[in-house]
Formats: C-alpha cells, sequence, structure tokens
C-alpha cells in the first residue's frame, strides 16, 4: 500500500495559534480517532499496566518467572522460528508472483487475482482445515512430492512445524503479494527502459533499479506477514495440535482452559511488544530508506 | 569525442540507416515501409503530429521496439537484433525518467557503473557532465528538489555521459514554458554541435524542429513525406501536408486553364494565376504561396496578383499578418514588415501579389 | 533475448504454482464435502450430499450464521461511518501529526488479535459488561475501522477537489456537491473496503473468542469446535457453502468495481 501523502490544502477556520494549526475539518477525526483510543488503545494500555502492578506496586516477577523459565524461551523460538520461515517463504514466492501479476494483462491477471483475493475472503478456519486434509501423508502435497521425485516415500507433514509453515504461508501469501503489487504497479516503465538505454544489462537493471524501487512494498509485505505470523492461533491449532508452543497458543490457553489470567496477561504482553517491535522497525527500516534516496 | 565530419563514412553508407521499418500495433499499422539515413554529427528532427509514428520510430532505433520488417544500421554494423542496453544509443524521455531514488550525481553516474567503468574514472566524468549542461552545482541534489528545466538537462548529462554514438531525444522540452523551451533549444543545440553528436530529436512542434536542424523529416501517418534541410522543407513543402503542417500559406483551389512555356495557367477563384509546373489542362490543382512573398505594393511585370478583402488584421509585434476572405476551402494570408500594413483595415479590398516562381502548385484529389 | 525468456519462463511458472497452491484448500474442501466417505480421503470414493444435508440438521449453526452476519454488518457500517469522517478530516484539514495519526488508525490489524481479545474483555469486565453481542460489536469495529480509514484516506487522497469547486459554480451547494461529485467517485473504496472489512469480521476468531459466550457463538469459533469435537466433512460442506458465498460476493464485486480495484485495499 503506497505511503498516502498528506498535503493540507487551505485551512478553513484557524482555530488555534498560528504555530499549530488545528481547523474546523480537523474535528472529523475525532469520532474514530476516540473510540480507537477507548476500545482499543485503552484496554491494551491497561493490560499492559495490570502485568507490572500488583496489589497496588510494581511487581515484575510475572516477567522474571516467564523469562527464566526455559520453556518460555523455547516457545519464544517457536514462534519467532515459524514466523521467520513464514515470512522467508512469502517473500521468495510472493516477489516473483506480484511481477508476474503486475505483467499480466486482460483475463489472465483477472484469474491471478481472483486466485488471490478468493482464498482471502474465505475465512482461515476452512483454510486451516482444508490444509489438513492436504498435508496428510496420502494426501495431495505427499503424492506431489514423490510424483516429482523430490522424495522417495510420503514425508510426514501434519503435526510438523514444516507443514505448519507451509499451510501459513500459503495461507498469508496474499499479504505479501499484493502490497507489492501496489508499488510495482506504480514503477514508471520508462526507468527501466533508461537504464537500458544507458548500458545497463537486464540483471544490472533489477538489482540498481526495479529492486530498489520495489523496496517498500517488501517492507510493508513483510512488515504485515510477519506480524500476522507471530500472532497466528487457528492454523497451528489445526495443524500441529499440542506438540508446538507458539505465544498466542500458551495464551489462548492460559485464559480458556487453565484459567491463569497473571501468565495469560505476561505471556499476551510479551507478544504485543514484539508486534510493536515488528511495526515500529518496519516504519524505520522505510524512513531510513527512503531518506538515502 | 568526434563521431564525424558530417561526410558520409568511407563505405558509402551513412551513419544511421533505417531501411524498410513497418511496424503494427494490433491490426493498426503505425509505421509503413520507412526509410531513413543520417550523416555523422547531422541533427535530424522527426516533426509530425501525434500519432504519426515519430516516437515508435525514435524506440525501434533505440533498441525498445521490435519492428515488424527492416534494418537499423549504425556505423555500417547492422544492430536491429542487438538488444538496447548494447547499441550504445542514448534517449532522453520527454519525461525525462530521472531515477527518483538515486541523487543527481548518482543519476548521471548509472550508465557509467552500469557498464562497468573503473571507480576512479567514474567522478570525472560525472562532474564533466555535469559541467556540460552547467549544473556541477547540484550534484548532491535529489530528484525532486530540482526544477523540470533542471530535470531536462540532468536527463542530458546523464545520456551524454556514457558517449553513445546516437542520442535520440522524444519531445524533450515539451513539458517546459515557452521562455525556458526557446533558452534550452539554443543550449541543447550548442551543446550538441560542440560535441559533435549525432542526435534524432522527436517534435509537434515546427518551430522546433525548424531552428535546431540540419534536416527535418516531416512524418504523417507512418510515413516520411519529406526529408529535407529546414529552408527547403519550408520554401518547398513537397506535399500539401508539408505545406499545412510547417509555416503558414495562402491555399487557393484551382483548374488549370492551359500552359505558358514553362508555366502553368490556372484559373481560382481568386482570380488567375500562374506557376512553374506541370499538369493537364483541365486537371484540379492546389496553389500555394508563403505569406512573406506576398506584397501589398503595386504588382511587377510578370507577377500574379489578385484582389482580396481584408478579413483580418494581425498584429505580431516585428510584423503584421493579413488574412484574406476567400471562397470555401481557400485561404489567403500575407505577412508585412509593421508599417507596411497601416492604414489597413478590415473589410478594405486590396490588391496582393507575389513572384510567379513564389508560387507552389500541388495536384489536387 | 535468453535471458529475458528465461526469467519469463520462472515467472509464470512461479505464478502458475502459486495459483495452485492458494486455490488448492478451496478445491480439496469442495471435494471433501460431497465425498461419501466419513474420512477426508481424496480422492472420494463415492459422492453424496449428505454431508450437506446435516448441515441443515445443525441447531448451533444457523444462529451462529446469524450472529456473525448480524455483527459483521453492524460494524462494517459503523466503521465505514467512523472512518469516512475520520478520512475527510486526515485529508482535508490541518493539524499536527498527521501520520503519526493514521499509523494509530491502522495499527489494530497489525497488532496479535489474541492480545486484543484478551485486553478488550478485560476492559469490558471492568466496567461490567456482558452481553456477548455489545462486546463483538465492539471488538469488531476495532477490527474493521482501520480497513475503511486506510483505504478511504488513499482514495481522498488522489481525489481531485476542484471537482467540488466546479460543482459549486455550476449551481450545486457544498453538501450536494458532495454527495453528487465525491461519493461516486469515492464508491468504489466504500465498497473494497466494507467488503475487506466485512469479510474480516465475519473471519475473526481470535477477537471473538473471548467475547463469545455459551450462548452466543460465531460462526468462526462453532466450526473450530465442531473440528476439534467431531471432525467429519460436515465440517467441509460448511466451509464449501462458504466458500460458493464468497464466490458470489466476489463476482459481484467485480461487476460493481472491478476486481483490480479490490486489490488495492
Amino acid at each position: 500500500m503506497p505511503e498516502a501523502s498528506l498535503a493540507t490544502p487551505a485551512a478553513h477556520t484557524a482555530l488555534a495559534s498560528p504555530r499549530v494549526r488545528v481547523d474546523s475539518m480537523a474535528l472529523l477525526v475525532v469520532p474514530g480517532a476516540l473510540y480507537l483510543a477507548i476500545a482499543f488503545a485503552a484496554p491494551l494500555a491497561l493490560l499492559l499496566i495490570a502485568s507490572v502492578v500488583r496489589d497496588g506496586h510494581l511487581a515484575l516477577d510475572g516477567y522474571a518467572r516467564f523469562l527464566a523459565d526455559p520453556f518460555s524461551w523455547t516457545v519464544l523460538a517457536n514462534t519467532l522460528r515459524a514466523a521467520g520461515l513464514t515470512t522467508l517463504i512469502c517473500v521468495l514466492v510472493g516477489y516473483p508472483t506480484a511481477f508476474a501479476l503486475a505483467r499480466a494483462r486482460g483475463a489472465v491477471q483477472s484469474a491471478l487475482l481472483a486466485a488471490l483475493i478468493l482464498p482471502l475472503s474465505v475465512g482461515v478456519v476452512v483454510k486451516a482445515f482444508a490444509w489438513t486434509i492436504l498435508l496428510r501423508t496420502d494426501g495431495v502435497v505427499n503424492r506431489l512430492l514423490v510424483g516429482l521425485g523430490i522424495v522417495e516415500t510420503p514425508v510426514r507433514l501434519l503435526f510438523t512445524e514444516t507443514g505448519l509453515v507451509l499451510g501459513a504461508a500459503n495461507v498469508f501469501l496474499p499479504f505479501m503479494v499484493l502490497p507489492i503489487f501496489a508499488v510495482v504497479k506504480l514503477i514508471d516503465p520508462r526507468l527501466e527502459e533508461s537504464a537500458a538505454t544507458l548500458g545497463a544489462s537486464p540483471r544490472y537493471r533489477f538489482v540498481h533499479v526495479t529492486l530498489p524501487l520495489t523496496m517498500p512494498g517488501v517492507i510493508a509485505g513483510v512488515a504485515f506477514v510477519f506480524s500476522m505470523s507471530i500472532s497466528m492461533y487457528v492454523i497451528p491449532t489445526l495443524l500441529m495440535g499440542d506438540r508446538f508452543k507458539t505465544l498466542s497458543i500458551l495464551i489462548a490457553r492460559s485464559f480458556l482452559f487453565m484459567r491463569d489470567r497473571a501468565m495469560g496477561s505476561t505471556v499476551a504482553v510479551v507478544l504485543l511488544l514484539i508486534a510493536v517491535a515488528v511495526v515500529a522497525a518496519s516504519a524505520i527500516v522505510t524512513r531510513r530508506w527512503q531518506a538515502a534516496r | 569525442m568526434g563521431q564525424g565530419d558530417g561526410r558520409l563514412t568511407a563505405r558509402g553508407a551513412a551513419y544511421l540507416d533505417v531501411t524498410d521499418v513497418a511496424k503494427r500495433f494490433h491490426d493498426t499499422p503505425v509505421l509503413e515501409g520507412l526509410d531513413l539515413e543520417v550523416r555523422a554529427g547531422e541533427f535530424v528532427s522527426l516533426l509530425g503530429p501525434s500519432g504519426c509514428g515519430k516516437t515508435t520510430l525514435l524506440r525501434i532505433i533505440a533498441g525498445l521496439l521490435a519492428a515488424d520488417r527492416g534494418r537499423v544500421r549504425l556505423e555500417g554494423v547492422d544492430i536491429t537484433r542487438v538488444p538496447a542496453h548494447r547499441r550504445r544509443v542514448g534517449v532522453v524521455f520527454q519525461s525525462y525518467a530521472l531515477f527518483p531514488h538515486l541523487s543527481v550525481a548518482d543519476n548521471v553516474a548509472f550508465g557509467l557503473r552500469a557498464q562497468g567503468t573503473p571507480a576512479r574514472e567514474i567522478a570525472p566524468a560525472v562532474a564533466r557532465a555535469l559541467a556540460l549542461v552547467r549544473l556541477g552545482h547540484l550534484a548532491d541534489r535529489a530528484i525532486f528538489a530540482l526544477s523540470g528545466g533542471q530535470q531536462q538537462r540532468i536527463a542530458v548529462a546523464r545520456a551524454l555521459a556514457v558517449r553513445p554514438k546516437l542520442l535520440l531525444l522524444d519531445e524533450p522540452l515539451s513539458a517546459l514554458d515557452r521562455k525556458l523551451r526557446e533558452t534550452m533549444r539554443m543550449d541543447l543545440r550548442h551543446l550538441l554541435r560542440d560535441l559533435d553528436i549525432t542526435a534524432i530529436f522527436v517534435t509537434h512542434d515546427q518551430d522546433e524542429a525548424l531552428t535546431m536542424s540540419d534536416r527535418i523529416a516531416v512524418m504523417n501517418a507512418g510515413r516520411i513525406e519529406q526529408f529535407d534541410t529546414p529552408a527547403l522543407v519550408y520554401a518547398q513543402p513537397a506535399t500539401p501536408f508539408v505545406l499545412d503542417f510547417v509555416g503558414m500559406s495562402t491555399r487557393l483551389r484551382g483548374r488549370v486553364a492551359g500552359a505558358d512555356g514553362d508555366l502553368l495557367v490556372i484559373d481560382t477563384a481568386a482570380g488567375r494565376v500562374r506557376a512553374p509546373g506541370h499538369a493537364a489542362a483541365g486537371a484540379n490543382v492546389l496553389v500555394a504561396v508563403r505569406p512573406e512573398n506576398v506584397r501589398l505594393t503595386l504588382a511587377r511585370e510578370g507577377d500574379n496578383a489578385v484582389t482580396l478583402k481584408v478579413r483580418d488584421h494581425v498584429f505580431l509585434g516585428s510584423k503584421l499578418l493579413l488574412h484574406f476572405h476567400a471562397s470555401e476551402g481557400d485561404h489567403a494570408v500575407a505577412e508585412l514588415p509593421a508599417e507596411a500594413g497601416q492604414g489597413v483595415a478590415p473589410g478594405d479590398a486590396v490588391t496582393v501579389s507575389w513572384a510567379v516562381d513564389a508560387t507552389l502548385v500541388y495536384a489536387d484529389a | 533475448m535468453p535471458l529475458a525468456r528465461a526469467t519469463a519462463v520462472v515467472l509464470w511458472t512461479v505464478a502458475a504454482a502459486v495459483v495452485l497452491a492458494l486455490l488448492a484448500p478451496l478445491i480439496v474442501t469442495l471435494a471433501v464435502s460431497v465425498s461419501a466417505s466419513p474420512v477426508f480421503n481424496l480422492p472420494p470414493p463415492a459422492l453424496s450430499t449428505r454431508w450437506y444435508e446435516r448441515t441443515l440438521r445443525l441447531r448451533d449453526l444457523w444462529p451462529a450464521v446469524r450472529l456473525s452476519l448480524e455483527i459483521a454488518l453492524a460494524s462494517t457500517a459503523v466503521s465505514l461511518a467512523l472512518g469516512t469522517l475520520c478520512a475527510i478530516g486526515v485529508t482535508r484539514g490541518s493539524f499536527p501529526g498527521k501520520t503519526a495519526l493514521v499509523t494509530f488508525m491502522v495499527s489494530p490489524l497489525m497488532m496479535p488479535g489474541l492480545v486484543v481479545g484478551v485486553a478488550i474483555l478485560q476492559a469490558l469486565r471492568e466496567l461490567g459488561l456482558r452481553d456477548a453481542s455489545a462486546s463483538l460489536l465492539i471488538g469488531h469495529v476495532v477490527i474493521t475501522l482501520p480497513y475503511v480509514t486506510r483505504t478511504v484516506v488513499a482514495s481522498l487522497t488522489l481525489f481531485d477537489f476542484t471537482l467540488i469547486e466546479a460543482a459549486r459554480t455550476l449551481g450545486c451547494s457544498y453538501p450536494k456537491a458532495l454527495v453528487k461529485v465525491m461519493v461516486p467517485v469515492l464508491a468504489p473504496a466504500f465498497l473494497t473496503s466494507g467488503l475487506f472489512a466485512f469479510l474480516a469480521s465475519m473471519d475473526n476468531y481470535p477477537i471473538s473468542i473471548f467475547l463469545v459466550d455459551a450462548r452466543h457463538k460465531t460462526l468462526p469459533i462453532l466450526m473450530l469446535q465442531y473440528l476439534e469435537e467431531n471432525p467429519d466433512p460436515t465440517i467441509a460442506a460448511i466451509s464449501s457453502g462458504l466458500i460458493l458465498v464468497t464466490i458470489g460476493v466476489l463476482l459481484l464485486a467485480d461487476r460493481l468495481v472491478g476486481l483490480r480495484r479490490l486489490a488495492d485495499f
């Protein structure tokens, strides 16, 4: 999604001092912003506070216990590793797909778009369920692997991390392709032609013109897919069951099954902080990227 | 940096030789078996209305588009199948196509780096290229911080930095305002002449073509109607299209009444005129003459003379244009020095005359 | 050029593989739903519509579908209203910190759903609100609002406001000009963002799981429950129903705004 440039047109009526201009139009943002502040930001803030305060004073022992437990680190590693692999696969597969989408015309482009958008709208439960079928030992994926000669006998994919990553990458792929596609669409074709007339080989043009110009889309896609992957719950529940614990699964179990609100809150805040870090990092990387140009 | 002295190369072949190039998009023919020969060091304009195929021809020469048939040869070498990045043909695009993610200096250095120029030679080459367009002080700027005129000059510097064998320019000045455009025309022309670069310049602006070119190729609907020096294109347009597209003229339709030695005698709605040429009696023809040849003073012996009523009186500063009433489809215009037209008002009936030799005749379908 | 052709081959191969991979889950679901076998075997040994018949007899299913639809429609409507107002304020008003505000408005998309769900649950408990429908609505507006805000801001940024001025010089009052000129131009943005907001709400699990109660369940929660309790192809039949409905909705959306617009979510 290209960053919308926010130019300020002529103000309607200035309300505040000339140094800080706020006009009457600005008030229109209040209902929406206030709603999110109350229904979204405030509860998260309360969660954060509740996790570090007990009986009126600062108590970080919940975190201390969490960090001291080796099991926590396993869960953290699981979460980050699965998310990282999923994001990597999405980038490697999604990048060429975005280009294919941009170059396709007419019916082919519509078909590609439909293939990307239809799964998005069907729902994660449906897709995760379908992947439980696809990943079976006698399922389509295994038959394909054996048929292509990649493996000799069917591989166990269900309840493995490999299967999880494959399923998750499949579900999140559109969220990588569409942001990159949005940026590729905007690239002036004359730029590549210009580079060619200056003597740049196709490889050089890709590395020095196309890749840098598509970076903002890649960064956006990576941020999206990574944050969704670290938060995913339905997919690992169905594809991995009890064996594999991620932070989300831990949170759900704490609240829904174990009734351990304290631990649940602690883990929730850890996951939240990671998510915030991802958003901040992508914003910094994007800004650094734009500024360097 | 010389690439030739305007003469044909040793083997008698032109510097750039385009032969029988044709191209169609879907079912529409855009270029129809076109030929073009450009000499080394020449500045050639491709002049024509939108849709005439001039940009298509340019892209074929640059290697950005493949022709359906025909050949392109540069310095005797057939480059028809050579990909764009190996042709050493530079292009300045209408939108400049500067790389937004690179600074001015990096833009100019791009081609040098892409072609593997040793690092220590790049900075001096960039400095030289920027000096050519007098923008050395902007080397570290970002592209979006430049004005339109500056961007245009950077685009030229970038193309010249890699010393192309041929420079193609696709309406590079059309986005600039008038005053700037006129200055840039001269700057560009001097620059290319000093560097002795062979250039092909696409434009729909006849003034640009006339002021800048060594030769002009006037194009219409995928064909070159005339390829001559500006003087010849203006004074002796080969077809009615060239007549109309370049400059103004008086146009009178008429019928050949007979011959008088080497001259044709033609009856037009405005009167009888004579013109050099050959045609059968009774043929329908178009008679034309350029406005600066039309005089208000007493006709001299042997001149063509007609009496017309003045319609408009257009003051242009140093000169004056008089437009006359003429019958349907005809048009008469005279260009005079400002004082000469004083006292002439719309509605006046005036006798205008011009030399028979200055009269142009075309077959009228 | 051989390299260009090799690149094109790779590109199209990847694209074709991706299309197959993306559609595979849907095809599999449809195939299993018409299988006569209660075990998930492919290809199905025999065809049968028994799972669809079972769907019609499931007691809990239809209330869940109804609840999901109600919540989705209501939250989409609220989001369209709040989000559009906000977008107008952002693009036409002047105040400091615009980029920060837009980032904030879009941020719920990037936050872990479970965490947001827990947080909202605990906040609502503190306030004493226990009604499942109201809680779900509150939570779902949080996740649908970003879609609307972002899409409408992008669309408004590209909108040429001199069109409004032209309408006014031709005799329209300001509100009338907005309705006659801006709304039609923005309609695709409303449709696209409304569609994605609706689907996000229908599909949402992480927030809903904390806000439902035993008597009020949304569709995704019910489906996951079925899957965990008695996995049989009934779930495939329900899923296939969803797939077919979604195809219908997308065809309609394509007819109205074109698929390419949907890619600008």
